[in-house]
């Protein structure tokens, strides 16, 4: 039996996941909770046994707290979970350091076995899955989750904690759209074989006559900003599973292969035979996207 | 102000293979400075030009971090100096084995004010190294920062959030992982080249270093190949592409994807 689990959270109460995870291992699960009393609300209404709370943040972005998640936890260890966010993974290091253990990423599934939890996680960009055995105190990071209702609510009890020396002095909303690509039944990955971000025009008309949500590669998201960084698919981005995806104009390297892995059909759209994309396509088109696009919104319309 | 760029000796495992037991060969795999490394170096070095001060390489790993190739490959890029610790007892270590060592680097380096990495490592890319490291040194850390400027005792860091831009200011240390196209990085030119041989290097071991043990509650049980859903492989003649599109139609709905 595991002793105890605790589920780190920055802000987000996405962590249904976690919370699920937790519980699998049978053990008692306490939540570390930054961020506002609302997302302490919600975790203590998801199914955990006692909820750390750090205190309205005010001013402090999340990694403000991250020594104070440290000492609390590590006043009572054991195996930590935590999401991939840039904000969780600051708390998560923090509390790796202070307890001087192992830190493990790309974990798929984490289940316990006797006294000891078996991990499995996608390593080195994907090109090999690993099994670990955890045997006592760990950090682990796992995907989200939405947080589902359970019954009751464990209680709050707030820490009082000096934040570190970082405060929020401006912050300006962005005008791009946000996706749940997750969730998405078509997908359309664009890469850098469109030319320019006018083009996306021709993407936007596919996905309206495939009714698909658009996504892309890394480089369209951070470099060229053509859109949103929750846009992109990839190791350091959506795994995603939906019915068909359409990789047009891109090369298909590893990093972002791996997140399309779960698509039930792949369609893939390029003009070099030779690239990568089309040994992992169930349908391959090699041509100039510019010609091919169009005459696939037509046929769909 | 005094800066380290941590940066990775390491291969793109797009190159490495895997196989039938699950044991991964690198050895056609050529190691190079980590893709996203030298964005952190640049960020550093505009930085440093701008408030007056320094730039330190660093980087942990095997003896390969301190062969003449390696070496040159780093110093060629736009660092003052470089601290390398070599040890090949870290052949194997994690993320928070290395952030312990680079720790322990920075405490040696003393007067350290910023260490700045990059986004995500080729190989591991699990982008804990960076946050560890600041957990090590007990200073605050920031992920996927886009830009920093320097402050009187500080610096102030632009980040982007899933709902737009974030101005933060931090007061004291720091580590800061720079986000992927936070600079454009300078390819190195003949000069710097050149240049790179005449850059002072301090070679570490482990044993120069005061670095803490790190529990050892995780083991590894097997590595396998991933199981990949068996792709068709079905390629579509493009030569009319209305053709093809309607063709391309047919099997998608044939198979209810459409
Ligand atoms: C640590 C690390 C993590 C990474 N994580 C991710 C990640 O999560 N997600 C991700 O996507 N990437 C990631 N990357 C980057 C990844 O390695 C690739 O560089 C990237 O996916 C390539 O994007 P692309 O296919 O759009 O561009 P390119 O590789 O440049 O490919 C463009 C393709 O377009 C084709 N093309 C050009 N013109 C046309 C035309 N007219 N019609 C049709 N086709 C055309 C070309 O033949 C080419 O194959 C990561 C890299 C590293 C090092
Ligand atoms: N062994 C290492 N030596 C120096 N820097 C490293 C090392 N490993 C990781 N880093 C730094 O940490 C960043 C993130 O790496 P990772 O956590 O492995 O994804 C890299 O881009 C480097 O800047």
């Amino acid at each position: 039996m595991i002793g105890k689990t605790w589920i780190v959270v920055a802000g987000d109460a996405a962590v249904g996941n976690l919370i699920a995870t937790a519980r699998g291992f049978g053990g008692t699960v306490s939540a570390a909770v930054v961020g506002p009393r609302a997302v302490a609300d919600t975790i203590a209404g998801g199914g955990v046994d006692d909820v750390l709370w750090f205190g309205e943040p005010g001013k402090a972005p999340v990694e403000a707290y991250a020594g104070a998640v440290a000492d609390a936890i590590a006043a009572s260890p054991g195996i930590v979970l935590g999401p991939t966010g840039p904000s969780a993974r600051v708390l998560l290091g923090a509390v790796a350091a202070r307890m001087q253990v192992p830190v493990l990423t790309g974990g798929t599934t984490a289940s316990a076995d006797g006294d000891t939890v078996l991990v499995t996680r996608s390593v080195f960009g994907g090109i090999a899955d690993e099994i670990n055995i955890v045997a006592g105190p760990a950090v682990l990071l796992l995907d989200g989750g939405q947080v589902s209702a359970a019954d009751g609510s464990a209680p709050v009890q707030q820490v009082d904690c000096t934040p570190l020396g970082i405060t929020v002095v401006e912050t300006r909303p962005s005008h791009l759209a946000h996706v749940d690509l997750g969730s998405a039944v078509r997908v359309i990955g664009v890469g850098r074989g469109l030319g320019a971000k006018e083009d996306l025009a021709l993407i936007t008309e596919l996905a309206g006559a495939s009714k698909a949500e658009i996504a892309c590669t890394r480089p369209i998201a951070e470099g060229l900003d053509w859109l949103a960084r929750d846009r992109y698919i990839g190791c350091s981005g959506w795994n995603i599973s939906p019915e068909v995806y359409f990789a047009i104009g891109i090369s298909g390297q590893l990093q972002h292969m791996v997140g399309v892995r779960g698509a039930e059909t792949i369609v893939a759209i390029n003009s070099d035979p030779n690239a990568p994309v089309f040994a992992e396509a169930d349908y391959g088109l090699v041509g100039d996207l510019y010609k091919i696009v169009p005459a696939l919104t037509k046929a769909l319309t | 102000m005094k800066i380290v760029v941590a940066y990775k000796w390491a291969s793109n495992p797009q190159d490495a293979t895997v196989g039938a037991t699950g044991a991964i060969d690198w050895s056609r795999a050529k190691p190079g400075i980590s893709e996203y490394d030298p964005v952190a170096v640049e960020m550093a070095r505009e930085l440093a030009d701008a408030t007056g001060g320094e730039v330190i390489g660093l980087s942990a790993g095997t003896a390969a971090v301190n062969a003449t190739m390696a070496r040159k490959a780093a110093l060629s890029r736009r660092f003052d100096r470089a601290v390398i610790v070599a040890d090949d007892a870290l052949a194997s270590s994690g993320s928070t084995e290395l952030a312990a060592v680079l720790a322990a680097a920075v405490q040696h380096i003393g007067d350290v004010d910023l260490v700045i990495t990059g986004d995500s490592s080729i190989d591991v890319g699990g982008k804990m190294v960076p946050t560890v490291l600041a957990g090590e040194l007990g200073w605050p850390a920031i992920a996927e920062v886009n830009s920093v400027t320097g402050t009187d005792g500080g610096v102030r860091v632009e980040r982007a959030t899933s709902d737009g831009t974030e101005v933060l200011e931090i007061s004291g240390p720091a580590v800061l992982a720079a986000a992927t196209d936070a600079a454009v990085p300078r390819l190195p030119g003949m000069k710097d080249i050149l240049a790179a041989t005449k850059k002072p290097v301090e070679a570490l071991t482990l044993a120069d270093l005061d670095v803490p043990t790190t529990a050892g509650t995780v083991s590894i049980k097997g590595t396998a190949r991933p199981a990949l859903k068996a792709r068709k492989g079905q390629m579509i003649d493009t030569t009319d592409p209305a053709v093809a599109a309607a063709a391309l139609v047919a099997a998608l709905r044939g198979t209810g994807a459409l």
